[in-house]
């Protein structure tokens, strides 16, 4: 809803992401804050921030099939590992630059998601949230079994730094700016997908998918598309992750990894871009605040013992999922908007 | 060479009634609640330490051990209903089971809080000298755990079908609105079936863990059963046997022939991999519920 005394006269502002200019002033400086944001934090906050871009993009991509086509999956970590793995092999074995092996994993990890997609058309509800964990299973099983000159095995996957012409990729500050704008293209991208006719038709086929069949939308194939672009997001996420920590293995892709990306979009909000950025920003910064300050407290108590972290990381995640769904089901970017709208039509209640 | 295929496919199917076992945690919380619960390993790894902690830590009688171990879990399921399930009445499916996979996570951090990660001696409670007929060699545990699933598949399959309370509990499982409609009361249901779930993760975490080591890590079995639960069709309980012993044989002859050619570890993937295929032939498995959706 738009403040009062706004009025569109043309079909083109009304149809604008960003419509009036104050939206487009918070815009401009909310794109300032970020590009200057490097030079004014510490570096381990920049590589924090790093970490949060890498992850926003994952979460989007599950936004798209979750959020908006309410296909569940339990396997995005999976799938963000196939795009890794696909950047590594791309950069090692076939020596191309880093803007053909990101895109490329993302590709990778497409074709995996529209190979579960065509599960989707058949399988539904339960039994298709239970079967997205068998991405999780498969993909460490293909991982750890191909030949060990393929995909490192157990050993795992180093590659070098990104590079683009002369600007090497290897500083957290440089990776910050290029991590930067992949999240702006794809997040750009995600509204535009949302609000195409296939969002829309994900939308239709989240809210009743019998319904959305009636009305003419290729239900099976809709599903597929979710997924195909959910894995997409996931992998280009993956595939950036590798050029951040430039080592690859499977443990850093398992279904705990995917249970959080889930976590994370339900804080923020399903059905919201928006959302899944909040969401990610705030869950990755309550996890770091744990795990730096984990061991001031083991230091205080120490008969806590060193375990406490991942216990206690645990305990945190458990309750945000569980207290997020019965309290708060929508999200923050719900209570958001109800505020917004309060504001804006305050003194009135409707 | 026929006597040890024999035996693989033995073990292989007792296995599978372990998992069948297991996998009775999911289809019994299910079918008296609709809801699908993830935690079934975590809760399974709950109640291993309590009897851990009842007969081995504190040196009860095991049988008193036993006893006070099935009544804390009880309560801990009371208490997961009062405080969870409760609210959810009516909810998507979504919700249900983010819900539960929220509970795994909280009840992986609350043992590990506990209990730490040590590794655990979990006392012998089935003993554990194998049972020698011909030239076949049965770990005991097994099937003692084999017995255990047949007679609770029994008489659970029995209650859900053929006793009053467990056709009004289906009832709960098909729609939570309707049920309560017809004055079901699903709250009741819902809390009968977290307390069965408690009872069954004690039995099971005997028969599972007797003579082994206990870490929180022990409830990655919940995902190796997740497969047989599908398989079946998640409102049969009878037809867990028959899927339990298809992926019990399948696994096992798998782990015995197929691995040492590979070198690779492909008994855990199989069952997911023949999940898939039977779920995309027949989507509500073996012999779950068809529904008829309307508009």
């Amino acid at each position: 809803m738009d403040p009062s005394g706004i009025f569109f006269t043309r079909y083109e502002t009304d149809s604008a992401l960003v419509r009036t200019r104050a939206q487009w002033l918070a815009l401009a400086l909310f794109g300032a804050a970020l590009l200057l944001y490097p030079w004014l934090a510490s570096p381990r906050l920049v590589a924090v921030a790093n970490l949060m871009f890498v992850t926003a993009i994952v979460v989007v991509g599950l936004q798209i099939t979750t959020g908006y086509a309410g296909q569940i999956n339990l396997g995005q970590a999976a799938f963000m590992g196939v795009g890794a793995y696909g950047a590594c092999v791309i950069e090692v074995k076939f020596g191309l630059p880093f803007w053909v092996g990101v895109p490329a994993g993302g590709v990778f990890a497409a074709l995996a998601g529209w190979a579960f997609g065509l599960t989707a058309a058949r399988i539904k509800g339960f039994y298709l949230a239970l079967t997205t964990i068998a991405a999780q299973f498969l993909f460490v099983f293909v991982v750890l079994n191909l030949p060990s000159s393929w995909l490192g095995g157990v050993n795992g996957f180093s590659l070098q730094a990104a590079r683009l012409g002369p600007i090497v990729f290897d500083s957290d500050r440089a990776l910050y700016y290029l991590f930067l704008a992949s999240v702006a293209v794809m997040v750009f991208g995600a509204f535009g997908i949302v609000r195409s006719r296939h969002g829309r038709a994900f939308v239709a086929v989240r809210d009743d998918d019998v319904a959305a069949g009636m009305m003419g939308i290729d239900v099976a194939g809709t599903k597929a598309r979710a997924f195909v672009l959910g894995a997409f997001y996931a992998g280009v996420g993956g595939a950036l992750w590798a050029y951040q920590i430039r080592f690859v293995s499977v443990d850093q892709f398992t279904l705990f990894n995917s249970i959080w990306f889930i976590a994370m979009m339900i804080v923020g909000g399903l059905g919201s871009i928006v959302g899944a950025l909040i969401g990610t920003v705030l869950i990755r910064a309550i996890q770091e605040t744990i795990t730096s300050l984990g061991p001031d407290i083991v230091q205080l108590v120490p008969a806590l013992g060193s375990d406490i972290v991942f216990a206690s990381m645990n305990v945190f995640l458990g309750l945000v999922i569980t207290g997020f769904l019965l309290l708060e089901p929508k999200g923050l970017m719900h209570r958001w908007n109800i505020f917004k709208a309060a504001y804006r039509l305050w003194p009135f209640p409707h | 060479m026929m006597i040890e295929f024999v035996n693989y496919a033995l073990n292989g199917a007792l296995l599978g009634l372990l998992y069948a076992l297991v996998a009775m945690g999911f289809v019994v919380i299910y079918r008296a609640s609709k809801v699908f619960n993830m935690a079934v390993g975590e809760m399974l790894v709950l109640g291993a330490f309590l009897v851990w902690w009842a007969v081995a830590a504190s040196a009860m009688h095991p049988a008193v051990g036993i006893a006070a171990a099935l009544a804390i879990s009880v309560l801990v399921g009371l208490a997961i209903e009062r405080l969870l399930f409760r609210r959810l009445i009516g909810e998507s499916v979504f919700s249900m089971i983010m819900v539960t996979i929220g509970l795994l996570i909280l009840m992986r951090g609350l043992v590990l809080l506990i209990w730490g990660p040590q590794e655990r001696p979990f006392p012998a409670i089935i003993s554990l000298t194998p049972i020698i007929i011909g030239d076949m060699i049965v770990p005991r545990p097994l099937a003692a755990g084999g017995l255990i699933a047949v007679v609770c598949a029994a008489g659970l399959h029995w209650f859900f079908n053929r006793s009053r309370t467990g056709l009004a509990m289906s009832a709960v499982a098909e729609d939570h609105q309707i049920a309560l409609a017809m004055g079901i009361s699903v709250r009741r249901s819902i809390a009968f079936a977290w307390a069965l779930g408690g009872v069954l993760s004690v039995i099971t975490s005997m028969v599972y863990l007797s003579g082994k080591s206990l870490t929180f890590l022990s409830s990655e079995i919940g995902f190796a059963a997740l497969p047989v639960a599908l398989l079946a069709g998640l409102e049969s309980i009878a037809g867990l046997l028959l899927a339990g012993l298809i992926v019990g044989i399948v696994q096992g002859l798998t782990a015995a022939y197929i691995d040492p050619l590979i070198g690779g570890n492909a008994a855990s993937v199989v069952p997911y991999l023949f999940m898939l295929v039977v779920l995309v032939v027949r989507p509500t498995g073996m012999f779950g519920w068809k529904r008829i959706e309307r508009v």
